[in-house]
């Protein structure tokens, strides 16, 4: 009795693993979706409505859901603290508490930072252009995601349904 | 070093836009002296200098006053870069017009006037990059400062404003004395009799009313309407266009597009108040814009403003049309 039990719990943990790191990969494509439109709000708000930063975050982190939308809050807050954060500084703190959250690799965080370093620096045009710059960039780490999790949502699915039964197999 | 009391309290739309460093320095004046600060010089690399009663002291690395400008505090780079940030709200690309004028307007009507590296386009400021200069300037308004020119500037017998030119080399109080005349026009001169009449104000470079946001910080009157960043000549037609005013208030004329402008409103039964960079007639005449306006003798009234009692000592006033002195401190 106790051996069935044992095992129907390894086949359980290890399921529930599998799907666990599918989730990840799809959560990651959400995120990176979610960001790419949340980039292309603080655009239109830059470039149409020359709408000041702190003001332009808040309104697009009004428009994303979560987890997006603590990107651009956190940014906003720091630009709104009296110790005159540069934007760069405000949006490389928000990147970092960020980035944890939702899993973000360095060269994406690397992306996100490098676009905080011209971010409120330069005239509307000049910063749609870097805006748009980091939405290829984000754009084709996307696709890679994507294609990973194509891959690996099933890959990791199967593997952790199988490997649960096989262990049980092994221990026997 | 000085035992001067030190400092006075910033405003707070001038101290949120210093960096914490400089803030620091200003925040623990105590306010005794609040009243007299007329500027706080924030330049690269050089020392961080306030102006005080028309004098001007440096601020030493504890926020004491200082006349020895190597005592002082010298502003440093990242002074600089976080207080374009504050000022701008770490978004130049909001303040792109501001950036073209030279200097961005806060709530309360005080300034912040920059400098930096001229990016021209055709000939024509584009931008500012690199800003390495600020002036802070407290926004004062003096209420009665036009006390001693309104009987002169008003006629009572036709209840009507005369044609008024206020004349001064700068920060002599042209401008604290053209608000407080408008204020008064507006308000109405109870003393003399006078009910408020409309005012159209063209503030080029909202110094009068000091605009924030379209709205004036300063009190202009409850009949004045204020057109603010518009250039002179098309802003005075414009008003009297649409607004019916009775008195058009402009600052600093000179060009002949302006005095072009003021043609137009002298024909169309409006008073004119305006003022005038020059120290004496003579000046005036020389300058073909102007000697054509003040050959034209349809100026009623021209106030000469000096220092020799004090920013704001009415010198002298003259009747336009005679050229005859009608009163003031050296008359």
């Amino acid at each position: 009795m106790l051996k069935v039990l044992g095992a129907v719990l390894v086949c359980l943990s290890s399921s529930l693993a599998g799907y666990e790191l599918a989730g990840a990969l799809t959560a990651r494509v959400r995120t990176l979706r979610a960001l790419l439109v949340g980039l292309q709000n603080l655009e239109t708000e830059i470039h149409y409505g020359a709408t000041p930063l702190p003001e332009a975050l808040r309104e697009v982190a009004g428009r994303c859901g979560p987890p997006t939308a603590a990107l651009f809050e956190a940014a906003a807050r720091y630009l709104r603290e009296p110790e005159g954060y540069t934007a760069a500084e405000a949006w490389e703190k928000a990147v970092e508490g960020w980035r944890g959250e939702v899993c973000l690799r360095t060269g994406e965080a690397a992306i996100l930072n490098g676009l905080g370093t011209c971010l409120g620096r330069s005239d509307r045009e000049d910063q749609v252009k870097h805006l748009r710059l980091a939405r290829e960039q984000l754009a084709l780490c996307l696709a890679r995601t994507e294609e990973e999790a194509a891959r690996g949502v099933r890959l990791w699915i199967y593997l952790g349904l199988t490997a649960g039964p096989a262990l049980v197999l092994l221990l026997l | 070093m000085t035992n001067h009391t030190a400092g006075p309290g910033l405003p707070g739309p001038l101290l949120a836009v210093l960096p914490p460093n400089l803030r620091r320095l200003v925040a623990e004046w105590p306010a005794g002296l609040a009243a007299q600060v007329e500027e706080v010089r924030v330049r690269l690399a050089r020392p961080l200098m306030v102006g005080l009663n028309g004098r001007d002291w440096f601020l030493g690395p504890r926020g004491e006053l200082t006349p020895a400008a190597e005592e002082a505090y010298t502003v440093g780079a990242d002074d600089v870069a976080r207080m374009t940030q504050l000022l701008c709200q770490a978004s130049l690309y909001a303040v792109e017009e501001e950036l073209r004028s030279g200097f961005v307007t806060l709530p309360g009507g005080h300034r912040v006037g920059f400098v930096g590296r001229a990016v021209l386009e055709q000939g024509r400021i584009r931008t500012l990059k690199y800003l390495s200069g600020f002036n802070l300037r407290v926004a004062r308004e003096v209420k009665g400062a036009a006390d001693p020119v309104l009987p002169f500037v008003v006629d009572p017998s036709r209840q009507r404003v005369r044609h008024t030119m206020l004349v001064s080399p700068p920060g002599c109080g042209k401008t604290t004395m053209l608000r407080d005349l408008v204020r008064q026009l507006s308000d109405g001169v109870p003393a003399l009799g006078f009910p408020g009449v409309t005012v159209g104000l063209v503030d080029e470079r909202s110094e009068i009313a000091g605009c924030y946001r379209g709205v004036p910080q300063r009190d202009v009157g409850v009949r004045t309407d204020v057109l603010d960043g518009c250039n002179k000549a098309e802003g005075m037609l414009l008003l009297l266009r649409a607004m019916a005013p009775r008195v058009i208030a402009t600052d600093e004329i000179g060009r002949a597009e302006d005095v072009a402008a003021l043609e137009e409103v002298f024909h169309a039964g409006v008073s004119v108040l305006t003022t005038v960079h020059g120290a004496s007639l003579a000046e005036l005449v020389r300058r073909p814009a102007l000697g054509y306006l003040l050959g034209l003798r349809v100026v009623e009234r021209i106030v000469f403003l000096g220092r020799t009692r004090g920013v704001g000592t009415v010198e002298c006033i003259v009747d336009g049309h005679t050229l005859e002195v009608l009163g003031g401190a050296r008359c």
